[in-house]
C-alpha cells in the first residue's frame, strides 16, 4: 500500500500542491488526471522524491522519503517524461542502466535487455543508438530500462512499483495500447503503477483507481465511474463534457462520426 | 541533432553490447602503455641505450655509475610522472565531462587548471608565511595540496554558477570557466610580482609545463595524491553512467548523487591538482582522450575511466618522447606538444558537435 498524505509542494513563491492526498494499492493501476497545472506532475515528482515536499509518503508503513537510493532503487522505478541523454549510448546500453541492485546478480541477466527490449516492442534495437531513435522510440527504450529495473513485480513477497509520468504522451495509438497493457500486466502480476495521464479514453480504459486533480487538489478519487463524471469532468476541465459508455458486446453502433459523405 | 560516432550501421554489434569490444580495447592499451614505457626508458640525451643495458643485465656486467643515474634517478621518475600526471589528466577530463554530462568540460579548458596553478604559486610564494605546524605537517606535498584546494574551489564554483536544477548550462559553463581562468591568472601575476628570487626561480622551474624536472622527491610529493584520485574514480563509474540520464534519473536508479557529485568534483580536484603541481599546465590530454575512446567503445564510464588512465598515460610518454627528439639535444615543454597535437583535434571535435554548445 502507498500512501501519500497532506502533499504540498511549493516551487518558487507559488504553491502548486495544497494538502494532496494519493492512496495506491499494489495489484491496481491507479491513474493520476486533471487539466494543465492541476499539479499532476509536482505530485508523482512529490512522491518520488524529486521535490521537496511537505507531507509524507508511506510505503507499506516505511516513511519513502527516509529511504537510501539503493533501498529506493530496489522497490520502486519512475518513467520520467522526457530526458536527454548526455552521451553517444546503444539503445541496449541505456536500457542496461536499469539492471541495477539484486537484479544484476541473476544468472540470466545479461539476456535480460533485450528481453526488456522485446517487451516494449523495439526488439532488434539494441545496436542503435539512442540519439537515432524517434520521440516515441525514446519514450519505449526508457520505458524497457524502468521495467528492467523492476523486472519482477513482486519481490520476496513485497510488490515493486512503477511511477509513470505521461508514459504513453509521445506514442502513436497502436504503442499507447501497448505499453497500457504492460502497465496493466505489471499490475496483475501484483506490482503496483501510478500513472499521471492526459488522455481520459486510455484512463477509462486501463485505470483501476483514478484520482482527479484540480488546482493542486485533489477533486475526486476512487473507481472510474465514480470519478470520472459529466460534473467532475466539467468542473475541472472548464468545458462541458459528456460521458458516454460504449454498448454492451455484441451490440450495434453507430458513430456518427465516423461516416463519410460521398 | 547530436553527430554521432559512427555513420548507420558501421562496425556496431547489432545487440548493442560493446562490452567486449571495450575490453580489447582496454586489453590493447595496456600493451601500448608498456611500449611506451619501454621506448620512454630508452630514450634521452644521455645516450644511454636500452639494448647495452639490457646486454649487461643478461651477462650479468654491473652497470656504470653513468648509466645507473640517467636510468634510475632521471628517466625512471620521469617516466612514472609521465604516466601517472597522463593517467590523471584524462581521468580528471572524463570524470568532469561525466559530471557536467558534457563532452567539453575539460580542468584544462574550463578553468580548473588555472586554479590550481593559482594554489600552487600561493604554496610557492606565501607558504613560508603559514605556521610551522601546517608546515611541518605538509611538509613536500604542500605543493601538490595547495594546487589541489586550488582546484577543488574552482570546480566547485564552476558547478554552482553553471547549474540550475540539475541542468548543466554548456555555454555558461565555458564563459565562467574562462573568467576563472582569467581571475585566477590575474592573482597569479600579482603573486609573481612580489616574490623574491628564489621563488622566482621555484616558480620558472614548476611553470615551465614539463616534465623535465621530474625527480624522486617531486614524485613522492604528487603521486599518493594522483593515485588516490585514480582509486576513487571507478567508484563513480556507475554514477556518472546514471548522470548521463539526469540527476533525477540517476537518483531513482538508486546512486546517491549529492554524494557521487562531491566525490567527482574532488577527484577532478585531486587529480588535476596533483598533475599541475608536478608538471605544470599540459592541455587537452583530458578532452582528446576520452572522446577518442568514446569514438571507439562508447560512453559506459566502467571502461571509459581505466581506459582514459591508460591511454592518458601512453599519451603523455609519446608526447615526451616527441618533446626530447624533436629539437634535440634541447628539449620543447611538453604542454607545447599536446597542445599542437590536441588543440586541432579538439577543434575538430567542436565542428563535429557544433550543436551541443547551443544547449
Amino acid at each position: 500500500m502507498l500512501e501519500a498524505r497532506d502533499i504540498s509542494v511549493t516551487l518558487g513563491r507559488k504553491q502548486v500542491l495544497y494538502g494532496a492526498g494519493l492512496r495506491a494499492k499494489p495489484g491496481a493501476t491507479t491513474v493520476i488526471v486533471g487539466p494543465n497545472g492541476s499539479g499532476k506532475t509536482t505530485l508523482l515528482r512529490a512522491i518520488t522524491g524529486d521535490l521537496a515536499c511537505r507531507g509524507s509518503v508511506w510505503l507499506d508503513r516505511e516513511d519513502m522519503r527516509a529511504l537510501p537510493p539503493h533501498a529506493l532503487a530496489e522497490c520502486r522505478a519512475v518513467l520520467p517524461q522526457a530526458s536527454v541523454l548526455a552521451f553517444p549510448f546503444t539503445v541496449h546500453e541505456v536500457v542496461r542502466l536499469g539492471l541495477t541492485g539484486r537484479i544484476a546478480l541473476r544468472p540470466d541477466a545479461a539476456q535480460l535487455p533485450a528481453r526488456a527490449l522485446d517487451r516494449v516492442g523495439l526488439a532488434g534495437y539494441g545496436g542503435r543508438f539512442f540519439q537515432e531513435l524517434s520521440g516515441g522510440e525514446q519514450a519505449r527504450a526508457q520505458l524497457a530500462r524502468v521495467l528492467l529495473q523492476v523486472w519482477e513485480p513482486v519481490q520476496d513477497g513485497v510488490p515493486r512499483w512503477l511511477f509513470l509520468d505521461e508514459p504513453v504522451a509521445a506514442l502513436d495509438i497502436g504503442h499507447q495500447l501497448q505499453v497500457m497493457y504492460l502497465a496493466r500486466r505489471f499490475a496483475q502480476q501484483g506490482g503496483g503503477v501510478v500513472a499521471v495521464m492526459h488522455d481520459l479514453n486510455l484512463t477509462a480504459m486501463f485505470a483501476d483507481h483514478v484520482m482527479l486533480m484540480l488546482d493542486g487538489r485533489v477533486l475526486a478519487q476512487g473507481a472510474v465511474r465514480e470519478v470520472l463524471t459529466e460534473q467532475n469532468l466539467s468542473r475541472a476541465y472548464g468545458c462541458r463534457l459528456r460521458v458516454s459508455s460504449p454498448p454492451a458486446q455484441g451490440a450495434t453502433y453507430i458513430l456518427p462520426q465516423a461516416a463519410e459523405i460521398a | 541533432m547530436v553527430a554521432l560516432p559512427w555513420g548507420r550501421g558501421t562496425e556496431r554489434d547489432a545487440t548493442g553490447d560493446r562490452s567486449e569490444r571495450a575490453r580489447l580495447t582496454i586489453l590493447a592499451l595496456v600493451v601500448f602503455v608498456m611500449l611506451a614505457a619501454v621506448a620512454s626508458l630508452g630514450t634521452g640525451a644521455a645516450g644511454v641505450s636500452l639494448g647495452d643495458v639490457l646486454a649487461k643485465w643478461i651477462t650479468g656486467e654491473a652497470l656504470s655509475l653513468r648509466e645507473r643515474v640517467v636510468l634510475f634517478d632521471i628517466r625512471l621518475p620521469r617516466l612514472l610522472t609521465g604516466m601517472l600526471v597522463g593517467a590523471s589528466l584524462a581521468v580528471s577530463g572524463a570524470v568532469m565531462q561525466g559530471l557536467f554530462r558534457n563532452p567539453l568540460a575539460d580542468p584544462g579548458i574550463v578553468g580548473v587548471g588555472a586554479g590550481a596553478g593559482l594554489g600552487a604559486v600561493l604554496a610557492i610564494v606565501l607558504g613560508a608565511f603559514l605556521p610551522p605546524a601546517v608546515l611541518a605537517f605538509t611538509g613536500m606535498h604542500l605543493v601538490p595540496l595547495a594546487a589541489f584546494f586550488g582546484g577543488w574551489a574552482t570546480t566547485l564554483i564552476l558547478y554552482r554558477v553553471s547549474t540550475r536544477a540539475g541542468r548543466t548550462s554548456v555555454a555558461t559553463m565555458l564563459l565562467a570557466g574562462i573568467a576563472l581562468g582569467a581571475l585566477s591568472g590575474a592573482l597569479t601575476g600579482i603573486l609573481v610580482y612580489i616574490a623574491d628570487d628564489q621563488q622566482l626561480r621555484d616558480l620558472t622551474f614548476w611553470g615551465l609545463g614539463s616534465l623535465a624536472g621530474a625527480s624522486w622527491a617531486k614524485l613522492a610529493a604528487a603521486a599518493p595524491i594522483m593515485m588516490l584520485a585514480l582509486l576513487a574514480a571507478p567508484m563513480l563509474a556507475r554514477a556518472l553512467n546514471g548522470l548521463a540520464l539526469g540527476e533525477g534519473a540517476a537518483a531513482h536508479l538508486g546512486i546517491a548523487v549529492q554524494r557521487m557529485k562531491n566525490l567527482a568534483i574532488l577527484t577532478v580536484a585531486a587529480a588535476t591538482g596533483a598533475a599541475v603541481a608536478v608538471s605544470g599546465g599540459i592541455g587537452f590530454i583530458g578532452i582528446v582522450v576520452p572522446h577518442l575512446l568514446r569514438l571507439v567503445m562508447g560512453p559506459d564510464h566502467r571502461f571509459l575511466l581505466p581506459a582514459a588512465a591508460l591511454l592518458g598515460a601512453g599519451l603523455l610518454l609519446l608526447a615526451d618522447i616527441i618533446s626530447r627528439l624533436i629539437i634535440a639535444p634541447a628539449e620543447l615543454p611538453i604542454g607545447i606538444v599536446t597542445a599542437v597535437l590536441g588543440g586541432p583535434v579538439f577543434l575538430w571535435i567542436l565542428l563535429r558537435r557544433r550543436g551541443i554548445v547551443d544547449m
